[in-house]
């Protein structure tokens, strides 16, 4: 039974693969939607007035944080195609490039500006802080390794870095998942979800590259 | 003219007559007034059903509310008063009498709302013994009796909810229906589970303190709710909804005095209700949902 599973997942994770991003790029796209026109105390602004009305650049980072990281996910329908990797490399160069400028010089940048102010104290703050160095710094890595035809190595780190892109979904759904099992304080399940919102995913990619490696 | 003068001062002299008689009759009122003056004030107790319509199901009305009955105005054989319980205030009106110094009332709701009612009751030993009766005889709850001692009300911004309470809300019932097998049998059972506060509820005064954001970031939406209500309570404004009313009834110092406090409030505390509003609806709209 676990084979056959296993096996029907290899042959179709392509599918599901495409099925879960379009959900849950579907959900991202409807909370970006919020900010849309821009407003000063919508939505999660709502219990971030202090920072709103006390840090000058806050509202400027968390719009550009906001409008910016959409297009980093987006990328994830395209960037891991095989097909499109071996038919079509222009666009799959057109749209890292895409991935890496938004990601370089809007996303990360403004992540990093956020989540030194993030909402559930000091260690929920190290880790989005971190969470966003390292983002930069695989994006980067991803970048140089392609400059020096490493397709290898440019796969594995745009992985890595698609991983921590990835946790704008999954630290949301483990949101979720926390408060419908235990229904902690808001900024307990916040403090809990920094880390288990990127943590796994990068454990699991390291996981694929350790196998592939082998 | 002469007779002009005569005419003017005999008209002056009436008048004297009749301001006097007036200044007799007020002070006449005001003994009157004195005599029952340590009758009036606000008369608290529990207001509990004595008879309702048996074909209603016990959860449609509550058992017992905490009533503020108010003596206003005796005069001679006419009492004027208040009625203020589960949100609704009342006038009231209708006959007194002593006898043997016991004191009896008979006093009537307008008669307009489908809830009102005539009150009856008598003060013995400093207590209010008395029943409710409604108008309606279709009305869920028929009668309603209650035992009151008087209390009187100030606004005091320093009181809380007392600490060695657990605060659940019982109207959050929610059912979990579990499945077990116990010797090869499936059983059903069913597990509930309720909101409950934290005793951040009895540290947290939203009338004396500025809150900011960082002081209520962590709390839940009841803690919120919570919070917001100990300042109407402050105040004494009785609760329309059962689920606030739950929290504040048992406590000795909330008396219900208005459903209306909105000139009452002091600039801390609508600053702070606008705040912990914010965090509500915040808390409402994202807590358990995809998003943040």
């Amino acid at each position: 039974m676990i084979v056959f599973m296993s096996n029907y997942l290899k042959t179709h994770s392509k599918i599901l693969w495409v099925v879960i991003l379009s959900v849950f790029f579907m959900l991202m796209l409807r909370i970006t939607l919020k900010y849309i026109p821009f407003d000063s105390n919508i939505a999660f602004l709502n219990i971030k007035q202090t920072e709103v009305q006390s840090v000058s650049l806050y509202l400027t980072f968390f719009y550009i944080h906001v409008y910016s990281s959409i297009f980093t996910l987006f990328t994830g329908f395209t960037q891991f195609n095989e097909t499109i990797l071996k038919n079509n490399k222009r666009l799959h160069k057109a749209i890292g490039k895409l991935y890496f400028y938004t990601v370089i010089f809007l996303s990360a940048p403004s992540g990093l500006f956020i989540g030194i102010y993030a909402n559930g104290g000091f260690y929920s703050k190290i880790s989005f802080v971190l969470l966003a160095i390292l983002w930069f710094w695989f994006t980067i890595q991803g970048l140089l390794k392609i400059k020096k035809n490493n397709y290898n190595q440019h796969k594995y780190f745009m992985m890595r870095s698609f991983a921590l892109a990835f946790s704008a979904i999954t630290l949301r759904l483990w949101k979720v998942i926390i408060v419908y099992l235990f229904e902690p304080a808001p900024m307990d399940v916040y403090q809990i979800i920094a880390w288990l919102g990127w943590i796994p995913n990068l454990l699991i990619v390291e996981y694929y590259i350790y196998k592939a490696k082998r | 003219m002469k007779n002009i003068i005569v005419l003017f001062s005999l008209f002056l002299f009436i008048s004297c007559k009749k301001e006097e008689k007036r200044v007799e009759n007020l002070q006449a009122d005001k003994i009157l007034d004195e005599k029952y003056q340590n009758l009036y004030g606000n008369w608290v107790g529990d207001f509990i059903v004595l008879e309702a319509d048996s074909l209603v199901d016990e959860s449609d009305y509550v058992y017992s509310n905490k009533l503020n009955l108010i003596i206003k105005k005796i005069d001679n054989n006419k009492a004027f008063g208040q009625s203020v319980v589960a949100g609704n205030s009342r006038p009231l009106s209708g006959i007194f009498s002593e006898k043997n110094g016991e004191y009896s009332f008979i006093l009537y709701e307008p008669g307009k709302n489908n809830d009102d009612g005539k009150f009856t009751f008598k003060i013995i030993n400093d207590t209010i013994k008395g029943i409710w009766i409604a108008n309606d005889k279709k009305n869920k709850v028929l009668s309603r009796k209650f035992v009151l001692t008087k209390q009187a009300f100030k606004y005091n911004p320093n009181l809380m909810l007392p600490e060695d309470t657990e605060y659940v809300d019982w109207y959050s019932e929610k059912l979990d229906t579990l499945k077990e097998v116990i010797d090869d049998e499936e059983v059903t059972y069913f597990e509930e589970t309720y909101r409950t506060a934290s005793d951040v509820i009895t540290k947290l005064n939203a009338s004396t303190t500025l809150l900011k954001e960082e002081d209520i970031k962590n709390l839940k939406k009841l803690e919120l709710e919570i919070i917001r209500n100990t300042i109407f309570a402050r105040h004494g404004y009785s609760f329309k909804k059962k689920s606030f009313r739950q929290f504040f009834d048992p406590v000795d110092w909330y008396i219900p005095v208005t459903d209306d406090i909105s000139r009452e409030l002091t600039s801390i505390e609508q600053k702070n209700i606008v705040l912990l509003n914010r965090f509500q609806k915040y808390a409402e709209d994202n807590y358990d949902s995809f998003g943040r």
